[in-house]
């Protein structure tokens, strides 16, 4: 997951990471911000995507009222689908040279990629198409091999570039280690006037797998519940749930990532709204029906939910007891009316079906999934 | 010890085959139904305060001594995901040359230092996040149902457990069976790649027709392509891909952009895969459809 702006260069700060002076503005309170004017701020918009500054969410201020001018035209705005979450307002810098820097894994490679250009700035993608202007390296993923790698590369770079961007390097490495960083990019880095170097702007992606042996970033994740709404949901619940439409016409209750992806595409295609994704592991629910639970009251927020589809493939997970801990959840759940289609396959199918149907609750139980799949279309079509 | 050699990845039915947390709730219960479909586990590992011996699986305190007591040379990891690098590399110091790691939760580095460690030990490494890999009617490592698995001429390579259960299930349910199962892992770092596995399929010869289940991300189905070209596959591969209509999720950036080059989306995939001679469908139906109707 990507973090925010802020939290990355506030992290990464306290791990020796030079960075502009800056505040984290609330989309809902900046109207009282206080600058001292005369000044040159950045102001950038706080959003967990890439493409920001093309996008128009950065803006420049002398003033505080001009900041608050930009925060007011941007606060509760989306960029590239992600909600705006907030600001940061920093100084500006004044730079001799914008510098391209990355550190990320490379599946392909299985090592860490290294990435220089010492034409950075916003249009990097354009330049790195020219021949030598982006210098690239794998490393191991061990900090030694990655600084030297990171080294080897500075040797194709103007020499008064050598001593900002071999410290730079140093650094970084030893962050993206330390921080079981996926990506970390700095771009630009700007390179002064005196010799010294800041992170201008900083995209830092962490392995939410990592999570349990990194308790900074945890809270870090922790520390903004919206913004990281899903990070936060894993780490309460230990399962998968994403939200993707408001406006959904059908809740999913199902197990398994790449099926429930595949659910949704086919769904798409048949003209229906998915409300969520989720993959609740009916293998890990031990007894319990909290994650139905869980999942059941994501959808009372749904006003547009028409139907509920259950799909469960279970390999081993006896299907009467699901039966039981779903009854136990819609019972958990009364707001949920709509009718619920459910797919279940694996032991005791005739004993699940027989209990959900002996409820009385308007729950059509199904063996096939394409038949689940089509009359959780035509229920979604029916809205009363 | 010897010095690794470049081997290919191959599968033996009556491979001997070690449990790693081999006790405890799941651990217990999978050994067993492994077992059941006919897996030769010869071994379990569990920790000294674990080692109640309920079942019949001799159990060990480390892997070195059950590989000498019983010549194992296969290794399931059912262990949590923090502790996934660790078993893996107690397998290769044992002398085990397939590991297979369904633990889904693996953090990324501890995945790279695994796959390093394991090619330097001229090992395979399947996982992590996966439901295992499967000889249909002869033996399973890991946890795919046994109401998928039926043998036939497919050699299935998924990146999903549960999308690969559906699929295989509706495919056997019209009389389509497997000649093997590979769950690369949902992971973007992994231990076998779907390229990697081609070979293998190319010159298996039960493996008449090649089935991949992929997904929205990396650019594992784009290596794919590019190693079919160049191996020449002539054997049909269809393939169905999840997550097309996925809302942009962790974008890496410009050094994202920068590596893939546009590579990794629903059409980046597709394309590639059609120009190397692949069949791509967009739903389970019209897979299960295609592959039935062609009788491979």
């Amino acid at each position: 997951m990507l973090l925010l702006e802020h939290d990355a260069k506030e992290l990464t700060r306290t791990l020796g990471i030079p960075i502009p002076a800056g505040v984290f503005v609330d989309g809902s309170a900046f109207e009282s911000l206080s600058l001292d004017d005369g000044d040159a701020w950045v102001v950038k918009a706080q959003v967990g995507v890439g493409g920001r500054g093309k996008a128009g969410g950065i803006g420049f201020a002398s003033s505080a009222a001009e900041a608050i001018e930009f925060m007011r035209t941007h606060a509760g705005a989306s960029i590239r689908g992600h909600k705006v979450a907030g600001f940061r307002v920093e100084q500006k810098v004044e730079f001799d040279r914008e510098i391209y820097l990355s550190f990320m894994v490379d599946a392909a490679e299985r090592g860490i990629r290294v990435m220089l250009s010492a034409q950075g700035g916003v249009d990097i993608e354009a330049h790195a198409h020219q021949e030598g202007a982006m210098l690239s390296a794998v490393a191991a993923a061990d900090e030694v091999s990655l600084a030297a790698a990171a080294q080897g590369l500075l040797s194709a770079v103007p020499a008064e570039l050598q001593s900002p961007l071999g410290d730079a390097v140093r650094r970084l490495a030893t962050v993206f280690m330390q921080l079981d960083a996926t990506l970390l990019e700095i771009n630009p880095l700007f390179v002064l006037a005196d010799g010294s170097w800041v992170a201008g702007d900083m995209k830092l992606a962490i392995d939410e797998n990592a999570l349990p042996r990194q308790p900074q970033l945890e809270q870090v994740v922790r520390s903004r519940p919206d913004a990281y709404r899903e990070s936060n949901f894993k780490l309460e619940h230990d399962f998968d749930y994403v939200g993707i439409d408001a406006h959904g016409q059908v809740g999913l209750l199902t197990t398994g990532a790449g099926l429930s992806m595949m659910l949704i595409d086919e769904m798409l295609q048949a003209g229906r709204r998915p409300f969520n994704f989720c993959d609740v592991r009916t293998g890990q629910l031990r007894g319990s029906p909290a994650r139905l639970i869980e999942v059941l009251q994501q959808f009372t927020r749904g006003a547009d939910i028409a139907v509920v589809l259950v799909n469960v493939f279970a390999g081993i997970t006896d299907l009467g007891e699901f039966a039981q801990l779903l009854l136990d959840a819609l019972d958990a759940v009364p707001q949920i009316r709509v009718p619920v289609v459910a797919r279940l396959i694996g032991n005791n199918f005739d004993t699940a079906r027989k209990l959900i149907e002996s409820s009385g609750r308007p729950v059509v139980v199904e063996l096939d999934l394409d038949k689940a799949l089509q009359k959780a279309i035509e229920l979604s079509g029916v809205v009363a | 010890m010897s010095a690794p050699q470049k081997s290919m990845f191959q599968l033996d039915p009556r491979a001997k085959v070690l449990v790693q947390g081999a006790t405890g709730r799941m651990g217990s219960r999978h050994t067993e139904l492994m077992k059941r479909y006919g897996t030769n586990i010869v071994a379990g590992i569990a920790g000294a305060s674990a080692r109640r011996d309920t079942s019949d699986t001799p159990l060990f305190g480390h892997c070195a001594e059950a590989v000498a007591a019983t010549g194992a040379e296969a290794s399931v990891t059912l262990v949590p995901p923090m502790d996934v690098l660790r078993a893996v590399t107690e397998a290769l110091q044992a002398g085990i040359k397939l590991i297979v790691s369904p633990s889904e939760g693996m953090p990324v580095r501890d995945a790279l230092h695994a796959y390093a460690m394991v090619k330097e030990h001229g090992a395979f490494w399947v996982g992590p996040s996966t439901p295992g890999l499967a000889i249909p009617g002869r033996m399973k490592l890991g946890f795919i149902p046994d109401v998928s698995l039926k043998p036939g001429p497919l050699g299935v390579m998924s990146k999903s457990g549960t999308l690969s259960y559906e699929t295989c299930f509706r495919l056997a349910s019209r009389g389509v069976g497997q000649s093997a199962w590979v769950g690369v892992g949902g992971d973007p770092v992994k231990g076998l790649r779907f390229a990697e596995l081609l070979p293998f399929f190319q010159q298996d010869a039960s493996t008449r027709a090649v089935l991949v289940l992929g997904e929205i991300g990396g650019t594992e189905e784009e290596d794919l392509a590019a190693e079919m070209a160049r191996l020449s596959f002539d054997k049909p591969v269809f393939v169905l891909l999840a997550g097309a209509s996925a809302p942009e999720g962790v974008t890496m950036g410009h050094a994202g952009a920068l590596i893939q080059g546009g590579r990794g989306t629903i059409q980046s995939k597709t394309s590639a895969l059609r120009d190397a001679g692949a069949e791509v469908f967009t739903s389970i139906e019209s897979l299960v459809e295609g592959v039935a109707s062609r009788n491979v």
